[in-house]
């Protein structure tokens, strides 16, 4: 499965889109800013269960074994080479420590924390509802159409790009066979066709978008409103606190000490 | 209401001008059809009017354009949108959301028109191209027609007087090709609007008697209103005729199933086909036939079934070694030139192949002499223009004598005269002994040239039979619109298609 938006009726598809880029910008910030390796391990725990709240199946979304293989290779990694802090037991002729155990349980639960938040946000917000809500929180409209019109032609370009290898093959290029001749000119013989194309293309949407007025003022209405719930008031009431509490926690414990 | 004044038109490095010297003059209200040859300005008058050409190309322009008394060269494009709104070829490519809903409210949410009207002024497009059902859908997941469809109720949902089609069925089936032109006659009608359309399918629209102004060479050489008479031209076949030559198959389809994502987009074909066959390959928009042709060059795995191609298993021999064997044109010129100079290009398949000779070397020459490619072997292909660079693919195709020739919508955008050297070429090959496969939406033309008939409806085969039996077949089916012009039973406009 592609790692794209599913569509769903669960609480976190229906969170306002902006305000869910708020917990991730949010959460992803605090990940790191703190160094106890227990927030990394309760920050993880946080986004597993976001998968859980989203429906989503944790298994089955592209790169999650890549995900997670990485993130116990960086675990392994630091338990290996770090090697201050009390010895707990030993590995291979390697101490284990405490310091290596802790920082091995912070990167990794980290790393893994910051990829599971960010795809529980990319599987649950339709990127096109995010660009119109980004749009009517203020963001110039151009730049928020640059967004839609990208996603509008990227799957265009990628059977494109499909086509134009299938006519190199009808052509005998002989890429599906053990044969390295001609592999050289292959980027030359693609870009070409495909900057062409994608050229004539752009020209193509913008007559159609300038024909129907896009730029004529500065503002623009929208028929798509991206609704703005009372839970997600909520949600954005709970993200200002959170991040108030986050900035002053470290005053206070100055303070205290 | 439209007014062209000694306009001129020249495209940046171009030696000609694209329209030189024309005068127009459109009243409110009238049906117009602007035709003529590839290359013959057409596009550029229809972007002229709509007040896009100047602002996409370096303006190099004499004389005036005014509508409704407004200079649409000088002013923005947004405001001449206000008069002018203009539907193009691709409706796929002139989108610019994902949403039926968002696209048709886009023009309405460029002019800040407040939300209860945009909703209101939406359901009204769609219902004036019978659309409104697709309100809840996604771009993605709609047909041709539909989406050209909605890409005219996007455009008449602002209201603007005049409205410009360029050649808005290119892409389209026969059969979504007849809903389009009534939709656009029914536009017209209830609304009063001032209608351009580009078109080459003029069949389709004579039973509107619009206005017709021909083009060629950026003149304007014929203006006058379209007339019924020429419906009456008779039924041509076998312009074309070889002996189907060998006793055994060139191409032998047994039990063809395909899936794509889960979806059947082929079930139990099969056939065989012959040497000398020239094979006309038809059906609605998504009914299977390039998947079909791609089978033929193993391109598309099968599912289940057997395909053979000049004695290959086409399920295991790599493509770029069936394709010795079968030819193999796309859709997209652009998509499938490679190489830096036309003579490289027309050569490039036979030296991947090993195979390029003396023979070869004469043989290609001769074709690109025909094709009126010999003073350009130079140049680079992405020179050529559209019917230059389509002359060109064939051209690569046959230098190297393909015992298949696989050809996918050649004659899209294509006007009379380069579409019959296509089609004359092809009957060559057939008469040296190669297989054609042409997949069409040009019945009037492709009649006269195959001996056989494909028809596929969803998937399967339902007509698979030598011309005029398979014309008749198609006929008792109900497929008027897939019948060349001098076999529909009555004006397209009262028929179903």
């Amino acid at each position: 499965m592609h790692l794209r938006y599913m569509p769903g009726a669960s609480a976190l598809h229906q969170l306002h889109p902006l305000v869910k880029f708020g917990w991730l910008l949010f959460l992803s910030v605090l990940v790191f800013a703190l160094r106890n390796p227990v927030a990394a391990v309760i920050i993880l725990a946080a986004a597993i269960s976001l998968f859980a709240a989203g429906r989503l199946p944790l298994r089955s979304v592209a790169g999650m074994r890549t995900a997670l293989a990485a993130s116990l290779f960086l675990a392994a990694l630091q338990i290996f080479f770090v090697q201050d802090g009390e010895p707990l037991f030993h590995l291979w002729s390697r101490a284990v420590t405490t310091s290596g155990l802790s920082s091995g349980i912070r990167i990794g639960g980290r790393f893994l924390a910051i990829i599971l938040l960010s795809y529980a946000f990319v599987l649950t917000t339709s990127p096109n509802d995010l660009s119109f809500a980004m749009m009517q929180a203020g963001i110039p409209y151009r730049y928020g159409f640059a967004l839609v019109t990208a996603l509008r032609l990227v799957p265009i370009f990628q059977q494109e790009a499909a086509t134009v290898y299938k006519a190199q093959l009808a052509r005998g290029f002989r890429y599906d066979q053990r044969n390295l001749n001609g592999i050289i000119d292959l980027p030359r013989r693609f870009l070409l066709p495909m900057l062409v194309s994608s050229l004539g293309r752009v020209d193509y949407l913008s007559v159609s978008m300038e024909s129907r007025s896009f730029g004529m003022l500065p503002k623009r209405t929208y028929l798509r409103t991206i609704p703005f719930q009372r839970r997600d008031g909520f949600a954005l009431a709970a993200l200002i606190a959170a991040t108030v509490a986050a900035l002053a926690a470290p005053w206070i414990t100055s303070m205290q000490s | 209401m439209i007014s062209l004044r000694d306009f001129s038109f020249t495209y940046d490095g171009s030696p000609q001008p694209a329209l030189s010297k024309v005068n127009l003059e459109i009243a409110a209200g009238e049906f117009v059809v602007i035709a003529g040859p590839s290359g013959c300005g057409k596009t550029t008058l229809a972007l002229a009017i709509a007040g896009v050409l100047c602002q996409q190309y370096n303006c190099k322009t004499d004389g005036k354009i005014s509508v409704q008394g407004a200079d649409v060269l000088r002013a923005p494009v947004y405001e001449t949108a206000q008069r002018v709104g203009l539907v193009q070829q691709n409706p796929e490519l002139q989108f610019c959301t994902l949403t039926v809903l968002d696209e048709v409210a886009f023009g309405l949410e460029n002019r800040c028109v407040p939300r209860e009207i945009i909703e209101q002024r939406v359901i009204e497009a769609l219902e004036r191209v019978n659309a409104l059902h697709l309100l809840g859908r996604e771009l993605a997941s709609l047909s041709g027609g539909e989406k050209q469809r909605v890409a005219i109720a996007s455009v008449i949902a602002t209201q603007p007087p005049v409205l410009i089609f360029d050649e808005p069925t290119s892409n389209l089936d026969p059969a979504a090709t007849r809903t389009i032109f009534r939709v656009v006659e029914g536009i017209r009608e209830q609304g009063e609007l001032t209608v351009i359309v580009i078109e080459h399918k003029l069949a389709f629209l004579r039973p509107f008697f619009p206005r017709l102004i021909e083009l060629e060479h950026g003149r304007i050489v014929a203006d006058e209103t379209m007339s019924l008479q020429p419906l009456t031209a008779p039924l041509t076949t076998g312009r074309c005729s070889p002996q189907t030559t060998s006793k055994e198959p060139i191409v032998t389809v047994q039990d063809l199933c395909v899936q794509i994502d889960g979806r059947e987009i082929l079930s139990d074909i099969s056939l065989e086909i012959h040497a000398g066959d020239v094979i006309s390959v038809m059906g609605r928009n998504g009914s299977g036939k390039t998947t079909f042709l791609q089978c033929l060059i193993g391109l598309v795995r099968t599912k289940r079934g057997m395909v053979f191609v000049a004695g290959h298993d086409a399920s295991e021999t790599p493509v770029s070694t069936l394709a010795r064997a079968a030819g193999y044109v796309f859709q997209n010129p652009d998509h499938q030139l490679f190489a830096n100079s036309v003579w490289e290009e027309a050569t490039l398949a036979p030296k991947n192949f090993g195979a390029f000779d003396a023979s070869t070397d004469k043989r290609t020459v001769t074709l690109l002499e025909r094709a009126g490619l010999m003073e350009r072997v130079e140049d680079h292909p992405y020179r050529l223009s559209f019917g230059q660079k389509r002359r060109l693919n064939m051209v690569s195709i046959l230098s190297y004598q393909p015992v298949v020739l696989l050809l996918d919508e050649i004659l899209i955008g294509q006007d009379p005269a380069n579409a019959r050297f296509l089609l004359d070429n092809l009957c060559g090959a057939a008469g040296e002994g190669a297989a054609v496969l042409l997949v069409n939406h040009h019945p009037d033309l492709t009649t006269e040239y195959a001996n056989r008939i494909l028809f596929l409806e969803e998937g399967r085969l339902r007509v698979d039979a030598p011309i005029s039996e398979g014309l008749g077949q198609l006929a008792r089916l109900g497929y008027h619109a897939f019948l060349p012009y001098a076999m529909h039973p009555s004006p397209p406009s009262e028929t179903q298609g």
